[in-house]
């Protein structure tokens, strides 16, 4: 008997066109399913639709019938459906409860009423599968992005589900964190559904593929034949590489020369970094979780002193931090890009326009969706031509078509005779020169050092 | 000391600044409420006693203009201003916007101490039947640091695109999109909650490790202190 059963499933949220349109779908028990489709396809409303939280969380038209081990979600509460299903969220700010990592993990565990003696040893064991055991005692306020989704997965598996549904989970993780926490989902031997833009790593991972587009399900095939249909239909998803050309380096437009920082004394993040960045190109920052690439692109782009060394900038500097909810603070999507322009809204529809967001001027900019609310934040940034453009994590929750737009638009505005620098996990964008940055083992604990 | 102890023992230092009727006893209070909020890191602890201490100072500044006492020696005769009277600051005046200032200062002391060195999640599992609540207050004291890394990551967006937050009304102009911001935070996370089974009958609490006798103590000491404050001081 399937785990799980979605029957004619049409969703729509109020005020809004259907999410979703007649889904069909059945999952085997251990199943490991890709959920892809570009950004606003419907994947993160048909996981909602899994937990029960549509219809019961986010009201709305629905239609059809989704069945969960033999529970209806219409019919039961996702309160009810937890410890049966498990959800790790989009952002892992927006999900986490308490102040200390072990009681984050023990949190779910007690809502579902499991013995009391049982709740360490299993809070211990799901830490140590995303080996995060050490992060035990830490404040959650004070953990990176990446480890926060750790935590937030640990959380889950916790649970030990039959249904794990993973929305976008790797997407603030360095590579290797992301292997290790996929290889975490693949020991699990539940159910999973994971919806994620880094197509390889799903496919390496998935024994089925599901494909959405316009909340309509376009694909429902075993990994092999999900391959071929998306080389022929999609063929982005399977090689969504850019290459940057070769351009004739041009005048130095910034220079950081023996930078250093340190958010806590004896613990630099950053320690003596000489950058130079030439007009027409394009380089990237690399490196784990807390090598210092945030702290080095803010440094770059004026906006932290460090606090050694010097940094000198011939032009202006734009900055495009990675956390789209930071840039909606105006009433309208228009006014939001011209804010940057002195109101010049001919221009602001221009940068609009380019990331393909003409037709959401009028929008209030919190009704975007998360990818729309990411290209939203470039033209916001880009619209003022910044003769130094600084991205940090620009592909977050963007889908592979995305992606390459965006590599494209990041070499036309370099050929532009600008230089860009960016800080990204992303090895398929498109960069002329590759920076890697690294934790530096042999200096004091938590040292940083760029190589 | 178990957090329940040393919640209890900041309300009874609260609760007693604000029954002590002497100014010395209350600024005691105060000096002792900020020896305590001064253990907690520097770069967490900083937005909590700008908010006791000028919270305290605005009161100590402006209570002397829309309170008047006849009593006392005359310091300084102001102007008369329609509706609030004639302006003027007497000893009595100033004594009286002190104590109040340091009620409030420490108040303000005791919340921060609360919020930057107590572990909030002990306090909920410490909460038994009221356990509801207890996360609701937790949450909302996650407020104030979650709100202040919001305004810093919005203000440095504004500064990325290169427009310039200048004086006070540039930066109230990001005060509607934090608001905002909290609230999509705050539904994403009761979405969260309840996919993990918040509100579900028949939970259970993780075993914490039982008061000692220095907590035992704490809560007759707290009773002292309120009724010492309330009587004598």
């Amino acid at each position: 008997m399937a785990l799980v059963a979605v029957d004619g499933l049409s969703f729509s949220y109020p005020s809004a066109p259907p999410a979703l349109r007649d889904v069909s779908l059945a999952f085997e028990p251990g199943e490991v399913v890709a959920l892809l489709g570009p950004s606003g396809s419907g994947k993160t409303t048909l996981l909602r639709a899994l937990a029960g939280l549509v219809p019961h969380f986010h009201g709305g038209r629905f239609a059809g019938r989704v069945v969960v081990a033999g529970l209806d979600t219409r019919r039961v509460r996702p309160a009810e459906l937890a410890g049966t299903v498990a959800t790790v969220f989009q952002d892992p700010e927006d999900q986490v409860v308490m102040t200390i990592v072990a009681n984050e993990v023990a949190f779910g565990l007690e809502n579902l009423g499991v013995a009391p003696h049982e709740i360490w040893p299993r809070v211990e064991r799901a830490l140590e599968s995303v080996d995060a055991l050490h992060l035990w005692g830490r404040r959650t306020i004070e953990l990176s992005g990446g480890e926060l989704q750790r935590v937030c997965l640990a959380s889950a598996l916790a649970l030990e589900p039959q249904l794990l549904l993973l929305d976008e989970p790797t997407s603030q993780l360095d590579p290797e964190a992301a292997e290790l926490f996929l290889a975490a989902v693949e020991r699990l031997g539940a159910t999973v559904v994971l919806s994620e833009h880094r197509v390889a790593r799903a496919l390496e991972l998935a024994t089925r593929v599901v494909f959405v587009d316009g909340g309509r399900l376009l694909l429902d095939a075993s990994r092999a034949e999900a391959v071929e249909w998306l080389s022929a239909e999609r063929p982005l998803y399977t090689n969504p590489s850019v290459t940057a050309p070769h351009v004739p380096a041009g005048a130095v437009i910034a220079a950081l020369r023996g930078v250093s920082y340190a958010y806590r004394a004896a613990m630099p993040v950053l320690e003596g970094v000489d950058l130079e960045l030439r007009r027409g190109e394009i380089v990237a920052l690399e490196g784990p979780n807390g090598s210092g690439k945030t702290t080095l692109a803010r440094i770059a782009a004026g906006l932290v002193e460090p606090q050694a060394g010097a940094v000198e900038l011939w032009g202006r500097a734009g900055y495009l931090s990675q956390d789209p909810g930071r840039y909606l603070v105006k009433e309208t999507v228009l006014a939001e890009v011209a804010l940057a322009v002195n109101g010049d809204q001919q221009r602001a529809g221009s940068a609009l326009a380019r990331v393909g967001l003409g037709w959401a001027a009028t929008r209030h900019p919190r009704d975007l969706s998360s990818g729309e609310r990411e290209r939203l934040a470039l033209a916001a940034v880009a619209v003022a031509e910044p003769d130094l453009l600084v991205l940090d994590e620009p592909t977050r929750g963007l889908d592979p078509e995305r992606k390459v737009a965006l590599g494209e638009w990041l070499q036309e505005y370099a050929a532009e005779g600008r230089a860009v620098l960016v800080a990204t996990h992303d090895q398929h964008l498109p960069a002329h020169r590759r920076i890697g940055l690294r934790v530096e083992t042999q200096a004091p604990a938590g040292a940083r050092v760029a190589v | 000391m178990s957090p329940g102890a040393a919640a209890l023992l900041l309300a009874a230092a609260g609760t007693a600044a604000l029954l002590a009727d002497r100014i010395w006893t209350v600024a005691a209070l105060t000096v002792m409420l900020l020896g305590v909020c001064l253990r907690a890191p520097s770069g967490r602890r900083r937005v909590y006693l700008f908010g006791a201490l000028s919270t305290g100072l605005g009161v100590l500044v402006l209570s002397p203009f829309l309170w008047s006492s006849p009593d006392g020696t005359l310091l300084w005769e102001g102007p008369t201003i329609p509706v609030l009277g004639p302006l003027d600051v007497t000893t009595t005046e100033l004594i009286a916007a002190a104590l109040n200032a340091l009620r409030l200062t420490a108040l303000g002391l005791a919340f921060a101490a609360y919020a930057l060195l107590l572990d909030h999640d002990r306090l909920v599992a410490a909460a038994g039947v009221a356990r509801r609540s207890a996360l609701a207050v937790a949450l909302a004291t996650r407020l104030v640091p979650s709100l202040e890394r919001d305004a810093v990551g919005l203000a440095e967006s504004v500064r990325g695109r290169g427009v310039r937050l200048e004086g006070a009304r540039g930066y109230a102009t990001l005060l509607s999109p934090l608001v905002a911001g909290s609230l999509e935070r705050a539904t994403s996370l009761a979405e969260a909650m309840e996919a993990r089974g918040f509100g579900r009958p028949g939970g259970t609490r993780a075993p914490r490790p039982p008061w000692s006798v220095r907590d035992r103590l704490a809560l007759p000491l707290a009773a002292l202190l309120i009724l010492v404050a309330a009587l004598w001081l």
